[in-house]
């Protein structure tokens, strides 16, 4: 793994519009799927690993997402943004992965400490730092250890930062129910964290 | 202080506010506020009341201190190289295409000289019989993966993905 960084949700600008390489790459242009594929796959295999905490799991969800991707390309409006079309098939097939390791209970559960393992520290200051540092892991702990139904609303809002209404139809539901869903992932994160911090 | 206990202040249930608070909006509205997801009108009831509040503003500011762990976090990645290789100039995924082609056209040649020399060696009908059964059972399972992948690529529930 290389230790570089990515923010997630805000792919590197590039002179070509996702709906121009879209076009391209379903004319067979191959440059353009191969842009398209750099742009997106970090952020894809972002959002697969914190929701299935397993490096190999999400690598492979990723590729299957990606390829997935590309050959529906044909039935995507092209002026509809990428990214929360490409979380959709991300998210169909975390789902599908859940649903097979359901039927074949000797799989590992999700292992919160592979997700803090591949956190990256950053920031000019050590000390202030170490202490964000430690925060984060504690919230990416809880967060691991959420429902999946509340740990993927708060990591498309907060980590990937998804609006409202990307995130309802993401998930499928009304606009309105993303608030007091959030509201309700956000309050049972805070109190997973009370506990930690009652055990610590 | 511990990473934890910056939420352990209070010790509320899950949910619930103090009877003081006074509030006129769901509580839902605060992660709104927080996202700037509301209309004008309720994001300005939600300021007036977080002025006169302390509970409220102790849990918009818990909440703000979640969200701001979870967006400013940095996460390793694969390298380029780790992800699949794949063709990508015209001119690569046409020759890899007929390797491949090559390959099994090269395979099967090479499969049929070994069975009809192995059927021309064999010296009685128990070699005979061995050989068939091993290379029908590998034919079978061979023909089984591909009726199933053949029905994987039909029932695909991806080639229309739920936008």
């Amino acid at each position: 793994m290389a230790e570089r960084q990515a923010q997630a949700g805000h792919p590197s600008t590039a002179a070509d519009s996702d709906s121009e390489l879209v076009d391209l790459a379903r004319a067979g242009d191959l440059d353009a799927r191969e842009t398209l594929a750099q742009r997106y796959r970090q952020p894809a295999y972002l959002l697969a690993l914190q929701m299935l905490s397993n490096l190999d799991d999400a690598m492979d969800v990723t590729q299957d997402a990606m390829l997935r991707f590309f050959t529906t390309l044909g039935s995507f409006d092209s002026e509809r943004r990428v990214q929360p079309w490409l979380f959709t098939i991300v998210r169909n097939q975390v789902r599908d992965l859940w649903r097979r390791r359901q039927r074949r209970p000797g799989d590992s559960a999700p292992d919160a400490d592979s997700l803090t393992s591949q956190l990256v520290s950053s920031g000019p200051s050590p000390e202030a730092d170490l202490r964000r540092q430690q925060l984060r892991e504690e919230v990416w702990r809880a967060l691991a250890k959420l429902p999946a139904e509340k740990r993927e609303i708060i990591v498309l809002r907060d980590f990937h930062d998804l609006a409202y209404n990307d995130i309802a139809q993401l998930l499928g539901i009304p606009i309105g129910t993303v608030m007091s869903r959030l509201h309700g992932a956000r309050r049972q994160l805070r109190a997973r964290l009370e506990e930690g911090g009652r055990h610590a | 202080m511990g990473p934890g206990a910056s939420y352990a202040r209070g010790s509320k249930k899950e949910g619930v506010m103090p009877d003081a608070c006074g509030r006129t909006f769901d509580e839902t509205f605060l992660s709104g506020y927080l996202d700037r997801a509301l209309v004008q009108g309720d994001e300005q009831r939600v300021r007036v009341h977080l002025e006169g509040c302390v509970s409220c503003r102790a849990l918009l500011d818990e909440l703000t201190s979640m969200r701001d762990a979870t967006m400013s976090s940095t996460f390793k990645l694969p390298r380029d190289e780790e992800w699949s290789e794949t063709p990508r100039t015209g001119a690569s995924r046409l020759l890899r295409g007929l390797g491949w082609r090559l390959m099994s056209v090269w395979a099967v040649v090479v499969a049929g000289f070994g069975l009809w020399e192995s059927w021309q060696d064999a010296d009685n009908l128990f070699e005979r019989v061995l050989l068939v059964g091993g290379v029908s059972g590998v034919s079978l399972i061979l023909i089984s993966v591909f009726l199933d992948r053949r029905h994987a690529m039909k029932t695909n529930r991806y080639r229309e993905v739920r936008r």
